[in-house]
């Protein structure tokens, strides 16, 4: 994904100065995981050519894993708020909305005091910011809160918005029902890319570009040809994706981020020390709405247009936190994978007619007799199959998610986490490595089995116990909360 | 300036003339009426289990379908307005059993296991179950489409066609006029209001889902058996929840669909919310509070003094954004309920 | 066989381990104190009694039968009733509401209120009046009369002169005094006066132990032996 970036550093690790070989160790589970997403397309391209169906049942298809970049993207902002201060932001969608929207209105020259033809980069830019600035807004009177009282607040600006871009004529100048979403103009032609380099402009969309720096994808794919667009498309939008995540990641790890979670862990005892949690909270909130407008740019860097229902919509949130749940809460790049694995399974289960998915592997290679075999009345198994699977992966979806949450409630990464006995799954593969530094900043041991317990040690302390079972707290909070004038859990204390 | 001159006219010809505003009042007490039977399941449950129960709008969304499947199936179309009537309510009946049949299987093998656990995670796990739910309908109904002709009755119209003549249309009684249902959506709402206030307060039963709101240990304590308690309310809010659906099967602005149970959801929520979150009264009072609104903003899109389309769902969460700014536990709220995670 | 016995109990709140291995006994007809300096675990061990923090190893026997592993409720019906500390009262029920929700399934409301309005006449005159908006001393005879009225055979009672002024905590330990003549009664008490007054036995926790125990014949409130163990 960071195509232009990591790769080269990677190959000169070695000769460069000791911090590289450090930092290139700190990050690389990182480096590996960016590999396998640059790798993914070619392999896709290899293995769904030899294998035919099969392969194609298997594995998601390049345009779901266009989608999960800024759908990840946007549950990975979604996380960052609500994973780590512990403020849920059910009406995280209006960030998303807002991102989405600013860049189409911007580029159909409808923004008052923006002069019209701004690059989509601009565009993209300015609707962040105004996403922070809404986001500064609307945590200014909800952060007073706290709880259902937050969600609900956060749930109520978002679905206020989500009314007016279904029903504000303004929006669609050109007498068009707002409800059926806005386009931007045929001839806005989004460009991603290094601001003032122009070899690393990459036209995004179905029929931009299928080249970066000359190379064309459309050439090195050996069986879909036709699929170079989308590729650079994937790579552009997966560039930003990545800065985004190392962004917010290295915000997690700062200071800052130690007091978000420390908000989390115990809000209260955060103040006690010192901090103006309020101050804290806002700006985590304005930082994931930076991020989560940005994902909603993307959305149209891609697909040119948007509607209300794939932008304000509450599901948009909801969809990311089932994302964040599967993926882990609190774990950053957790929910990007959970929205891997939730895609998947829709695209595996639910995608009918040609494409990916089992249900045209099944029509393919299960005899036609079975197929044609009656279940009861006049259903088949080929018509069941179409009845129960076609479009209906949200069912299965839902499935998955109450077994999550049921069974492995902190998530994916969470778990593994947890397996590992580290902060972060980065921290350990650096570790084994034979690096003394984790990415946490916890204090370094040597090199040795002892220092190894050391640091995940300090990680532990520091990031105050972020690979526990969230529901651990819960019992003993509950007797603490149920009636204060109960000196159980206070006599325990002492 | 022509344009608020002309606002202002409609506003006097509202207030004085008690005909339109008596119209719009008992509009009002009707849309309040279907908040109040939208809203006090999940009230009951939240006060008492502090569960937010995110799969409460698809069980209004199964009992309007399943209301809309029983009535047809029994040909009401085709009988007098009485016997539809009967029909209607017998049917009610039988969703509320249903559905609190649905509730209590659910409460004892999902969300008991997560008690002990910070409410996050019963919401997750309603909110999952509503997505399958709510996909499972779609499927269902989408199947009924495919083998159209098949089967007696297609799923994927309203069943608007099932209410009696009697019902349709608006009457007028002196200079008021009035929508025919909405007559039997106040009386509706009147026996829901009255039915829950009877076991809260009239019944042993009810005494001890009061007393396990306040303090649920010590309620333990006294020989309560909390943990049925949460079961046969949980049941109960279950069971309003799908015989709600039963009337807004037959309301033209509601009718049949799957997106039924986001659009029951959200308000119902606010109506919560707003009331203050698990207070009885305070929904009660919210439902009133809300009705009225919308029925003053639908007035005002009638008139034409508005002209966004929006205006009522608006309104809805500009409520809920004003109060919990204005006053967080909203009406009647308790402190400390609904603070934690 | 002893009424109430307490065996090698443990219990922890979350990660912290609170009550370190706690022995105890009741007799039937028997006031014992538990007595100890704030947080050494006295309100744990009756939470734990009650399974409201139900201890991780260790027997809690009532009668002979051990009550670990049940509900709340069910240790409610087997005859045992919790006078908690800050009382608890259901603050927006009424007094008669919070005495009702107390009396077992099986018994006569109306006899049962009776009784307790005999007992308290203040609560009588009060009835209808929401026990939040009661005096202390009020709140603390509605806690005595919910205790009584489950039909209960023993009672465990938190610090019940907490916060009450010197004249009610007379009127207290008065209705103490005679609840003590027909149930058993486990009474965690920070008065020692008072305490040693109701009590038959103590015992002394610290750490989450029982360090002491006796007859109340044997001591005195000054007594060194006391004073050692429970001032700070």
């Amino acid at each position: 994904m960071s195509t232009d970036a990591a790769r080269p550093d990677a190959a000169d690790g070695g000769a460069l100065a000791p911090w590289v070989g450090g930092y290139l160790r700190d990050h690389a589970i990182h480096i590996a995981v960016v590999a396998f997403f640059i790798v993914y397309p070619f392999l896709y391209d290899v293995l769904v050519g030899q294998f035919g169906l099969p392969a194609e049942m298997l594995l998601p298809r390049l345009q779901t894993m266009l989608v999960v970049l800024w759908l990840g993207l946007f549950a990975m902002s979604f996380d960052f708020v609500s994973g780590y201060t512990g403020y849920l932001s059910f009406g995280h969608a209006a960030f998303f909305g807002i991102g989405a929207y600013t860049v189409v209105l911007g580029a159909n020259g409808q923004l008052p005091l923006l002069p019209g033809g701004l690059s989509f980069m601009t565009l993209m830019l300015v609707s962040a910011l105004l996403a922070v600035v809404v986001a500064f807004l609307i945590g200014l009177v909800s952060f007073r809160l706290s709880g259902v009282y937050f969600a609900m607040i956060t749930l109520g600006f978002a679905e206020i918005m989500y009314v007016a871009s279904r029903n504000w004529d303004w929006l669609t100048p050109g007498q068009s029902d707002p409800s059926d979403g806005i386009n931007t103009p045929a001839e806005f032609n989004p460009e991603l890319g290094v601001p003032f380099v122009d070899p690393l402009q990459v036209e995004t969309g179905v029929f931009g570009d299928d080249a970066i720096l000359g190379i064309n994808f459309g050439d090195l794919l050996v069986y879909n040809e036709n699929l170079g667009a989308i590729v650079a498309s994937y790579f552009a939008i997966g560039a930003v994706v990545l800065v985004c995540y190392l962004a917010m990641q290295r915000i997690i790890h700062s200071p800052f981020g130690r007091v978000m979670i420390a908000i989390r862990e115990n809000e209260e005892r955060a103040k006690a020390i010192g901090y103006d949690t309020f101050k804290f909270k806002l700006g985590a909130f304005m930082i994931s709405a930076f991020f989560g407008a940005v994902a909603g740019a993307l959305l149209v860097a891609y697909r040119g247009s948007v509607n209300p229902d794939a932008a304000f919509f509450f599901l948009v949130t909801g969809f990311a936190l089932v994302a964040a749940i599967i993926g882990g809460l609190g774990t950053l790049a957790g929910p990007f994978f959970g929205y891997i694995f939730l895609e998947g399974i829709e695209e595996f289960l639910a995608r009918g007619g040609s494409g990916g998915g089992l249900q045209p592997f099944l029509a393919e290679f299960l005899p036609g007799g079975i197929l044609e075999t009656t279940i009861g009345g006049d259903l088949t198994v080929s018509g069941a199959l179409d009845a129960f699977m076609t479009g209906h992966g949200e069912f299965y979806a839902g499935i998955v998610f109450v077994i999550f949450v049921l069974y492995v409630p902190i998530g994916i990464l969470g778990t593994l986490r947890l397996r590992l006995g580290t902060d972060s799954v980065a921290t350990y593969v650096s570790r084994r490595l034979g690096g003394s530094t984790g990415t946490g900043g916890s204090g370094g041991g040597g090199d040795s089995g002892a220092g190894e317990s050391a640091t995940a040690a300090g990680s532990v302390t520091a990031e105050g116990g972020e690979e526990d079972d969230p529901r651990e707290g819960g019992p003993a909070e509950g007797s603490e909360e149920d009636d204060p004038s109960e000196g159980g859990p206070a006599e325990g204390g002492k | 300036m022509i344009e608020h001159l002309l606002i202002l006219g409609d506003l006097l010809d509202l207030f004085t003339s008690p005909s339109r505003l008596i119209a719009v009042l008992i509009e009002g007490l009707a849309k309040a009426s279907l908040y109040v039977m939208i809203a006090s399941g999940l009230t009951l449950i939240f006060g008492l289990m502090d569960v937010i129960n995110f799969a409460h709008g698809a069980f209004t969304m199964y009992g309007a379908y399943m209301a809309g499947g029983l009535i047809l199936a029994v040909g009401a179309a085709e009988m007098g307005f009485a016997m539809v009537v009967v029909v209607f309510l017998l049917v009610m009946l039988t969703i509320f059993l249903v559905l609190a049949l649905v509730g209590t299987v659910m409460e004892v093998s999902l969300i008991r296991r997560l008690y002990e656990y910070p409410p996050i995670f019963q919401i997750l796990l309603t909110f999952g179950i509503a997505i399958t739910l709510e996909e499972f309908m779609r499927m269902f109904v989408e199947f009924q489409g495919i083998n159209n002709g098949q089967y007696r009755f297609g799923w994927e119209t309203p069943r608007l066609e099932t209410v009696p003549t009697a019902l349709r249309g608006a009457t007028d009684i002196g200079l008021v006029r009035f929508e025919n249902i909405h007559v039997l959506e106040i009386l509706l709402g009147v026996v829901t209001i009255v039915a829950i206030w009877t076991f809260l307060n009239r019944t042993r039963y009810g005494l001890f889902v009061r007393a396990g709101v306040e303090d649920e240990e010590m309620a333990a304590a006294l020989g309560i058996n909390v943990k049925q308690t949460f079961t046969v309310v949980f049941a109960i809010g279950s069971g309003i929840a799908g015989a709600a659906g039963v009337i807004l099967m037959w309301d033209p602005l509601w009718s049949v669909s799957v997106p039924l149970a986001l659009a029951v959801l959200l308000p119902a929520f606010v109506i919560v919310i707003v009331g203050g979150l698990g207070s009885f009264k305070g929904t009660v009072v919210a439902s009133l509070l809300v009705g009225m609104i919308d029925a003053f903003g639908t007035w005002a899109f009638q008139t034409g003094a508005i002209t966004f389309t929006g205006i009522d769902d608006m309104m809805i969460f500009g409520i809920l954004v004003v109060m919990l700014i204005l006053q967080p536990r909203g009406l009647f709220g308790v402190e400390g309920q609904g603070d934690h995670g | 066989m002893s009424f109430l016995e307490l065996e090698d109990v443990q219990t922890y709140y979350g990660q912290s381990h609170v009550l370190q291995g706690v022995d105890l006994e009741v007799d039937e007809g028997e006031v014992v104190a538990l007595l100890g300096r704030n947080g050494v675990g006295k309100t744990t061990t009756i939470r734990s009694i009650l399974q409201l923090t139900p201890p991780r190893s260790g027997d809690v026997r009532f009668r002979g039968e051990s009550l670990v592993g049940k509900d709340t409720h069910e240790v409610a019906e087997a005859g045992i009733g919790w006078i908690p500390e800050g009382r608890r009262m259901f603050a927006r029920l009424s007094v008669e509401e919070n005495l009702r929700a107390a009396v077992p399934n099986a018994t006569d409301v109306d006899e049962a209120l009776g009784t307790a309005y005999d007992t308290f006449p203040i609560l009588h005159e009060r009835q209808g009046q929401r026990a939040g908006t009661l005096s202390g001393g009020q709140q603390q005879m509605l806690a005595i009369a919910r205790g009584l009225i489950g039909d209960n055979d023993l009672l465990l009672i938190d610090e019940p002169s907490e916060g009450l002024a010197p004249q009610i905590v007379s009127d207290v330990g008065r209705a103490l005094l005679s609840a003590s003549q027909e149930v058993s009664i486990l009474l965690v008490e920070q008065k020692l006066s008072l305490a040693l007054d109701l009590a038959d036995r103590f015992y002394v926790m610290d750490h989450g132990t029982i360090i002491d125990s006796g007859e109340t014949d044997d001591v005195t409130a000054g007594d060194e032996r006391l004073r050692r163990h429970l001032s700070a």
